[in-house]
């Protein structure tokens, strides 16, 4: 394991996270923060997609006509969305997932993750580095989706990954956290936090 | 090689999307029947929470083949009425409806030229519910599901309701809210309701005061005013479809009259 691996592994997890410093991938993660569970499935198949699609488009980059590289990437990402969502489907433990997250998952192929990641890494590196430069991107944004999603679920629903927290206190569940706008609060101090550990981020 | 020439491009786009659209289609193809039986075991699970066997959480944990099993061992009979309240046809054993399927009835029953060719399904339990599943549309989707009335009568006994994409914690609660749910028992359609909107009611602002000779109203869900709205529409159409039957049933001493499908003054003349 040399540096230079380290460093794709380690780099998008915090210092240049997709979310909170690249700023990709907000959509989603207002929508599916609802709750841990669909937070957790969104991720892994995030990671899955990031993952694949960087690893096949790797191999292909040298035979990609540079005019239509956007289109053949969208072709191979979109391939591997729809796959999830159908694998998703298949099973009884993640049916009901799936039927919760509804177009998110499909709407994966729209996350700038994915395309920018293919874009910057993966259409000019090796196969291994860019499969591990998607899987730690999908990794970094899943990190925050499940720090959102824990706040919004215990404050909004009382419970952690179904099971009742706070509800056994008496807690009166918040509205507010359960619609997007609170997700895009976290993540503002998330973001807030980030850049006063990481001082190099902030802007003069 | 020149990977920029025209040729090279189309070809190279070709190959790609040929390769991409038989990996899907094979997949697909492969996996479709484990879906369909998810989506099967779903409803079935909507069906028997809507006819009080269980919650859809306890459902969600049997496992499909347990879900099966016990529809299997709880159904009664499963048929098709048309709107004239007559019998039209057994449902093959173990015939659900999937939301697809409601969809397509949804368009029929809701055509006033067509109607009467709807075939909408009755599903009588064996602990005296009978079911019949409701369509339409919510504020960004479809909502579909299922009440359950006592056998004869018009008093609601349960409903479980399930949606494409309701706003989360809002209208979602239609489905996620066992409390809503809950509120249609011991209420009445009216079945004699001389307009369709007047069959049920989902009510903004509460249920004030004395409601009339039939309790046909319901809270809606704060801050859910257009999911409210759209399943009121939905059960009011399908209710509304079903009106005849329930009326020849609802009478005690009544048999449902016989299928009177062609007009026998017709051949008269």
């Amino acid at each position: 394991m040399n540096a230079k691996i380290k460093e794709t592994l380690l780099n998008p997890i915090f210092k240049g996270n997709p979310i909170t410093v690249l700023v990709l991938g907000i959509c989603s993660s207002l929508a599916v923060t609802v709750t841990l569970k669909g937070a957790l499935v969104m991720s892994l198949s995030v990671i899955v997609v990031t993952g694949v699609s960087s690893l096949i488009l790797s191999i292909l980059r040298n035979t990609i006509p540079s005019r239509v590289r956007i289109i053949v990437q969208l072709v191979v990402v979109a391939m591997m969305v729809i796959l999830v969502d159908q694998v998703l489907k298949s099973f009884e433990a993640t049916y009901a997932i799936d039927k919760q997250l509804s177009v998110y998952i499909g709407l994966i192929i729209t996350n700038c993750i994915v395309m920018g990641r293919i874009e910057a890494f993966a259409l000019g590196n090796k196969p291994w580095p860019s499969t591990l430069d998607g899987i730690a991107n999908g990794a970094g944004y899943g990190l925050i989706l499940i720090v959102v999603a824990f706040f919004r679920e215990l404050l909004g629903s009382g419970t952690l990954f179904g099971f009742d927290v706070l509800g056994r206190f008496g807690y009166v569940t918040n509205n507010l956290v359960i619609l997007p706008p609170f997700a895009l609060i976290l993540l503002g101090c998330i973001v807030w936090l980030q850049r006063s550990i990481q001082k190099d981020l902030q802007e003069k | 090689m020149n990977t920029n020439s025209n040729v090279y491009t189309v070809i190279y786009t070709t190959v790609i999307v040929v390769v991409v659209a038989a990996v899907l289609a094979l997949v697909s193809q492969s996996l479709k029947s484990r879906q369909d039986a998810n989506e099967r075991a779903d409803t079935i699970s909507q069906m028997l929470t809507a006819a009080g066997y269980g919650t859809k959480a306890e459902f969600g944990k049997m496992g499909n083949a347990a879900v099966l099993e016990k529809y299997a061992s709880e159904i009664e009979e499963a048929f098709t009425i048309g709107t004239d309240g007559a019998r039209k046809a057994d449902l093959p054993e173990g015939k659900v409806f999937s939301p697809k399927e409601l969809k397509a009835l949804n368009y029929i029953i809701k055509d006033e030229e067509k109607a009467a060719e709807a075939e909408l399904p009755v599903f009588i339990f064996k602990n005296g519910k009978t079911v019949v599943p409701i369509y339409g549309a919510g504020l960004w989707g479809p909502v579909w599901g299922y009440v359950s009335f006592e056998n004869g009568t018009a008093t609601f006994t349960g409903a479980y309701f399930d949606h494409e994409s309701e706003t989360a914690g809002l209208g979602a609660k239609i489905k996620d809210d066992p409390e809503f749910q809950a509120r249609f028992v011991g209420k009445q359609a009216d079945f004699g309701a001389s307009e369709r909107s007047s069959v049920f009611e989902i009510v903004k602002g509460g249920v004030s005061g004395e409601s009339g000779a039939i309790d046909n109203k319901i809270d809606a869900i704060t801050g859910a005013t257009m999911t409210s709205k759209g399943l009121d529409e939905a059960i009011d159409t399908w209710l509304y479809a079903y009106r005849a039957y329930f009326n020849a049933n609802a009478a005690p001493e009544e048999e449902p009259a016989e299928p009177m499908e062609e007009e026998p003054i017709a051949e008269e003349e």
